[in-house]
């Protein structure tokens, strides 16, 4: 088990008494880049907010990083490496693109103001569309833009692990154009990678695995490849025979 | 002339008390999204609780020091054990009820041990009035539109330059997105809560040897303090401070010039309205945000 960096067993998550997870066994290597697809309203969002922290699971059990981490607050899966780009971006609108970088390493914030102004700087490398704006605040960026925020704050806090939920969420296919090959280069720089994506073909087409999501249950899960050839990947997912 | 001279004097220094309340139910709001009724009491631990500690014989600056700290620390009881487990679904009033009840359970218990009656709290800013033309003030009203700029201030450069101020801010904007950056929201907001007990202790220091401090001394103010942070909007350190004194200036002028009895009255009709024109507040801001 110590090769994966995230391992999940038996995952539940109940909204009162209504179950959105029930039960789902899920593991990301180490520098693996990893995609969950599946509709709207298939559990994925859920799922991840269980992973990082944001909800508490009914059930089941979650590793990160060799250690149990069952029911670790969001702040305490920061601190332990695991950065997630939530859904809809939640930039701090009212803060600047470098206030909302520097928080994005805010355990290190006096303690090591050199190294996040390197980690900052290296980000800016990644999104240079950022630097432009870097005194802007974060509510003024277009959609795209606010995306890129998102990841680079994620970046900043050096995440050994690095959840997207909805990368594509309201963007459009050239700012995907200019995403994807982003995530792609840090995967290669041994940055491991969740990607929740509602748009299969983009996640099937970057990641190594992929897991599909149904009702709450991965009823799917293996090498992309193999996962995009499947018939029902086929039909719901990737609009063959005419399916939206 | 003299006469609206010192209205506004001692409008001023009212209107500041409404102020500095309304500032700290801003904090608390901002942290929390909840009210917590017990602020009006935890005002007037401020000045009984100096009041009570010079009596046991320990000298103004620590018995306020003191009396201020322990109001910090029952800011911060009640967000932990009145507000947070009432306040966990995005729709929560639960809080609402619990800090109505600890807040009338915090001034009878005051009047159960320190007595119904106000006592003076002396300080030497209120042994001699000024004369300003033909009207008179105590230096101690005059240190209280002071301490509240100077809270508006000190809260500011707190929410913009500080880390701590910062990540409040950033609880306050989305505290999912607060954690996920590895912010402590529950923590942040219990320091919010603990700030703003000191600084409604504060204020009810600087007021009591004004008014004399009693167990009741919180309880208008108190609502006041509420009704001037939503009149302001709940956005901003000075819009709250503005509209507190902005209110008081009014009601003494309601006063002098009408009578006291047509003071609430009158001023919380005219809040009313001011809601109704404004349902965002006067101060309240337009999101920035684009989706």
């Amino acid at each position: 088990m110590s090769e994966a960096i995230l391992s999940l067993s038996g995952v539940r998550v109940a909204y009162g008494r209504i179950e959105a997870v029930r039960g789902v066994d899920l593991t990301v290597g180490r520098g693996a880049f990893v995609g969950v697809i599946g509709s709207n309203g298939a559990g994925k969002t859920s799922l991840m907010r269980a992973i990082s922290g944001v909800l508490r699971p009914a059930g089941g059990t979650i590793s990160f990083d060799g250690a149990d981490v069952t029911g670790q607050k969001s702040h305490q899966m920061v601190a332990r490496g695991l950065a997630m780009v939530p859904e809809g971006r939640m930039v701090f609108a009212d803060q600047s693109v470098r206030d909302n970088l520097v928080l994005g390493a805010y355990s290190r914030i006096g303690k090591d103001d050199a190294g996040i102004a390197a980690d900052i700087d290296k980000v800016l490398g990644l999104f240079p569309r950022l630097s432009e704006r870097i005194d802007q605040l974060a509510g003024t960026l277009s959609g795209g833009e606010q995306q890129m925020l998102a990841i680079a704050r994620g970046l900043v806090s050096r995440p050994k692990l690095l959840v997207i939920d909805e990368l594509s969420l309201g963007l459009a296919p050239k700012i995907l154009d200019l995403l994807f090959p982003v995530l792609t280069a840090l995967n290669k720089e041994g940055l491991s990678i969740l990607l929740v994506e509602q748009m299969a073909s983009y996640a099937l087409a970057v990641t190594e695995r992929t897991y599909v999501m149904e009702n709450g249950r991965v009823i799917l899960d293996g090498p992309s490849a193999q996962v995009a050839a499947d018939p029902r990947v086929l039909d719901a997912y990737l609009g063959r025979r005419g399916a939206a | 002339m003299e006469a609206i001279v010192q209205y506004l004097l001692t409008g001023l220094s009212a209107g500041s008390v409404y102020g500095l309340i309304a500032l700290g139910f801003y904090v608390m709001w901002s942290a929390a999204k909840a009210v917590n009724f017990t602020y009006g009491d935890v005002f007037m631990l401020g000045g009984v609780g100096t009041v009570v500690l010079m009596e046991l014989g320990l000298p103004l600056p620590v018995a306020a020091a003191t009396a201020i700290a322990g109001a910090a620390v029952v800011g911060a009881i009640v967000e932990r054990v009145f507000v947070r487990p009432f306040n966990r679904e995005a729709n929560s009033i639960g809080w609402m009820l619990t800090t109505i009840a600890v807040g009338i359970m915090i001034e009878s218990s005051t009047t159960a041990t320190y007595g119904p009656l106000g006592r003076p709290l002396p300080t030497p800013l209120v042994e001699h009035p000024i004369r300003i033309g033909g009207s008179g003030i105590y230096p101690q009203e005059l240190l209280l539109p002071v301490a509240a700029i100077a809270a508006t201030f000190a809260l500011e450069f707190f929410y913009k330059r500080t880390v701590l101020g910062r990540a409040m801010r950033a609880v306050s904007f989305n505290r999912v997105a607060a954690g996920l950056v590895g912010i402590d929201a529950d923590r942040i907001t219990l320091l919010a809560f603990a700030i703003a007990g000191g600084l409604g202790a504060f204020a009810g220091f600087l007021v009591a040897p004004v008014v004399q401090a009693s167990a009741s001394m919180g309880v208008i103010v108190g609502l006041k303090g509420f009704m001037v942070a939503i009149i302001a909007g709940i956005a901003n350190a000075r819009g709250v401070v503005i509209v507190g004194i902005l209110y008081g200036v009014a009601e003494k002028l309601i006063e002098g010039f009408l009578s006291t009895a047509a003071r609430d009255a009158i001023g919380f009709t005219l809040m009313i309205l001011l809601l109704l024109l404004f349902p965002q507040g006067l101060f309240g801001r337009a999101e920035v945000r684009k989706v």
